[in-house]
């Protein structure tokens, strides 16, 4: 009872702080890793990503399915004055009489001809013949606009090739312009498309790492609150001292987060290659290796950020519905940075985007955004950020621990604004 | 020979609080307040509401701290290296509503450092002993109040404590809940554990308790033994019930009046005459003496006594 305390108790209460922080940890995640909630979230976003692909491939896949493949074939029923068999015409183009294509429509073989009458070129219309009605689908609408330019350029070729225009220059009216993207130092090109998903992709991808972030801070700010209201957290108290206790619950919860993400991260690297096959840029994307590991980094630390602050908000709040007002203060805050989004994507010099990356509560989104938008990684921003993200977590986790210790047993009572502050500032 | 006697009586206390102080805003809330509780103990925590018991338990369990003075557990200083020893039940308890019952029980088993298969065996086997053999993958929101109460009870002995410290533990239990859980309480002083009770039923302080600490305003007013505080409270009179027995005073030098009722007799004793004085006298007449007890008045009004100030608390405070 007197004296300091004993070396063998340091090192009993060393182990034992472990054990319990690990107990804690271990049973909160796979408690929230089962929760039908937690199972359908992470489920839910790479199903969206499959459920993507597989519209995308419906939709392209208007033409791979019936009798009609490869490159949209057209059927062209020829009653004017020019003769268009004496244009050479890619495979996809064939020439029938009016009841061979017939026959083929009332087969199946074929979705519609078209039916070019004898007075063209002197009149522009040209007939779409169907075989009835029947579903329409976006596929239908992506191969009639297939064929139509094929039509539209058979037809100038049959115009042009008559009058003597050599077959060359034909090619070029059909065919003005081809453009390449090159860059000075022969880079690999960047497609338009890449470019546009460039922009849009950070802004997504931020917006999803804040989310999770939010989500796991949440299952703790939900585990938090669950054992007030429960009362079961004086029992927890009387065996795991409020450090180890908080400690565990971080880590347990920032686990099942993190599990979240990977597999998300998981399910974007093997959907994004698939996706961008069918939907233009997105297959240009890299993302390169650094670029995950910072992302992790920066998840954990924001996590870790918002985590202690949320387990604080949990002691504090008299309920769970308080608890969730509280905390939607600090979600508006997080994402400042996409509010500023503009200014990132015209001059990730500003000042202003500096000042977002230092702030520890807007560090972890606005990083994420200037990672995905800055073409080499900005080493002294990142470090910069790093360290004074790296210094909000251990403050903010000493000194919401001492507020979890002075509040937790106040239920249903919101302790006054000078015992929080006295709490913060209280030694022991 | 001092020092082995002073280990010996380290050893035999579980928990010893010297002068202790806490303070919540301006409120002291426990001043001073001493006391021990030993080994193989069931120690009765008695005070009106706000006295300052659930501070001091908490102290005791290092969930907060003291501002001044030592508490030491089970031979140290409170801690997490000793909190694996302790059971615990509070009086704002409860248990996590959607998960089955024994796994609750074999996450506070798991805390208290057991083993997780060992502990949902332990689990299994208290909830079997308290009748929720059936029950044990129920969810807590499934039980009624009895059957979470005794689920609870058990959640404390879990691991075995060599300190219980269970604040209002019979409350809002029927008679047979209630008497099946002081027979848990019982057997664990039994086997050798330390137990502090709460409780505002000063009916089963005074059957169940070795010893009461009454406190009040965060200061002890009362600390004991039954019979003692009773005696101290009792006016200094004896009543008998037998035949023959003489009624005269001046026949007794211990006493001074003699008030004959309903059968029974009283003896109010003379100042410095013990009851132990009267007995022996009464041994000498040819009196048959069928009941002799103090006349003391029960816990219930040294309790209201002691907290509206009686000065005869001082005695055995």
């Amino acid at each position: 009872m007197s004296g300091p305390m004993p070396a063998t108790d340091h090192a009993a209460e060393g182990a034992g702080f472990l054990r319990l922080a690990t107990i804690v940890a271990r049973r909160d995640y796979l408690r929230t890793v089962r929760r039908r909630g937690y199972i359908f979230g992470t489920l839910l976003l790479p199903i969206g990503f499959l459920a993507l692909f597989g519209l995308s491939a419906v939709l392209g896949g208007g033409t791979t399915t019936g009798p009609i493949t490869g490159t949209s074939p057209i059927v062209i029923v020829d009653a004017s004055s020019v003769d268009l068999s004496t244009v050479e015409t890619p495979g996809a183009v064939r020439i029938m009489s009016e009841a061979e294509a017939e026959a083929a429509l009332r087969a199946g073989e074929i979705h519609e001809f078209y039916r070019v009458p004898a007075t063209w070129p002197t009149q522009p219309d040209v007939e779409r013949v169907t075989g009835g009605s029947s579903a329409f689908s976006l596929g239908d609408a992506q191969r009639r606009e297939e064929q139509t330019q094929l039509l539209a350029a058979t037809l100038r070729a049959g115009l042009l090739l008559p009058a003597g225009v050599p077959p060359e220059t034909v090619t070029r009216v059909i065919v003005p312009v081809r453009i390449q993207a090159v860059t000075l130092d022969d880079a690999a090109a960047t497609s338009d498309a890449a470019m546009v998903a460039s922009a849009i992709v950070p802004f997504a991808f931020t917006l999803l790492f804040v989310m999770s972030i939010f989500i796991t801070s949440g299952y703790l700010l939900q585990s938090v609150t669950e054992e007030k209201e429960n009362r079961v957290v004086e029992i927890l108290l009387s065996s795991v001292p409020s450090l180890p206790l908080m400690a565990g619950k971080i880590i347990g919860l920032g686990a099942a987060g993190l599990t979240q993400v990977l597999i998300w991260i998981a399910a974007a690297l093997v959907a994004l290659p698939l996706i961008g096959s069918q939907v233009g840029g997105l297959g240009d994307l890299a993302i390169s290796p650094a670029m995950i590991i910072l992302a992790v980094v920066y998840f954990v630390l924001g996590y870790l950020a918002f985590g202690a602050v949320f387990a604080a908000i949990g002691a504090i709040a008299p309920g769970n519905r308080e608890a969730q007002q509280y905390s939607g203060f600090f979600g508006f805050v997080a994402v400042i940075p996409i509010i500023f989004s503009s200014l990132f994507l015209t001059d990730l010099q500003s000042p202003v985007v500096t000042v977002l990356a230092i702030i520890p509560v807007t560090a972890t989104a606005a990083m994420l955004m200037i990672l995905a938008l800055s073409p080499t990684v900005p080493v002294g921003l990142v470090v910069l950020s790093l360290v004074s993200l790296t210094v909000f977590v251990v403050l903010a986790t000493i000194a919401s621990a001492r507020v979890f210790r002075a509040t937790l047993l106040l239920y249903g009572v919101r302790p006054s604004i000078g015992r929080i502050v006295s709490a913060i500032l209280a030694r022991d | 020979m001092t020092s082995t006697v002073a280990t010996s009586a380290a050893v035999d206390q579980a928990v010893v609080v010297d002068d202790i102080w806490k303070r919540f805003g301006r409120v002291d809330v426990v001043q001073g307040l001493s006391f021990e509780v030993r080994r193989g103990e069931l120690l009765g925590f008695l005070g009106p509401n706000g006295a300052g018991k659930t501070t001091t338990m908490r102290m005791i369990l290092d969930i907060i701290r003291p501002d001044r003075g030592r508490i030491s557990v089970l031979g140290g200083e409170p801690g997490v290296a000793r909190q694996s020893r302790i059971g615990y039940l509070p009086e704002d308890r409860g248990l996590y509503r959607d998960v089955p019952v024994v796994d609750t029980l074999t996450y506070f088993g798991a805390l208290r450092g057991m083993r997780l298969s060992e502990s949902r065996a332990r689990a299994t086997e208290l909830l079997e002993q308290v009748g929720l053999g059936d029950s044990l993958r129920k969810k807590a929101a499934e039980l009624s109040r009895g059957m979470h109460q005794k689920a609870q009870l058990m959640a404390t002995v879990m691991n075995e404590p060599d300190l219980l410290i269970v604040d209002e533990p019979f409350q809002g239990l029927d008679p047979v809940n209630a008497e099946l859980l002081k027979g848990v309480l019982l057997s664990q002083r039994e086997r050798g554990a330390a137990v502090v009770m709460s409780t505002h039923d000063m009916g089963d302080a005074q059957t169940l308790c070795d010893r009461i600490l009454l406190i009040d305003g965060g200061r002890r007013v009362l600390y004991g033994t039954v019979p003692d505080i009773r005696r101290a409270f009792s006016d200094g009179a004896v009543e008998v019930i037998g035949q023959g027995v003489p009624t005269d005073a001046t026949l007794y030098r211990s006493v001074s009046h003699i008030s004959p009722m309903d059968g029974r007799i009283r003896f109010l004793l003379r100042d410095g005459a013990t009851a132990q004085d009267l007995f022996r006298e009464l041994a000498a007449t040819d009196a048959i003496v069928e009941r002799f007890s103090l006349d003391a008045p029960d816990l219930s009004e040294v309790f209201l006594r002691a907290v509206a100030g009686d000065p005869r608390a001082a005695a055995v405070a």
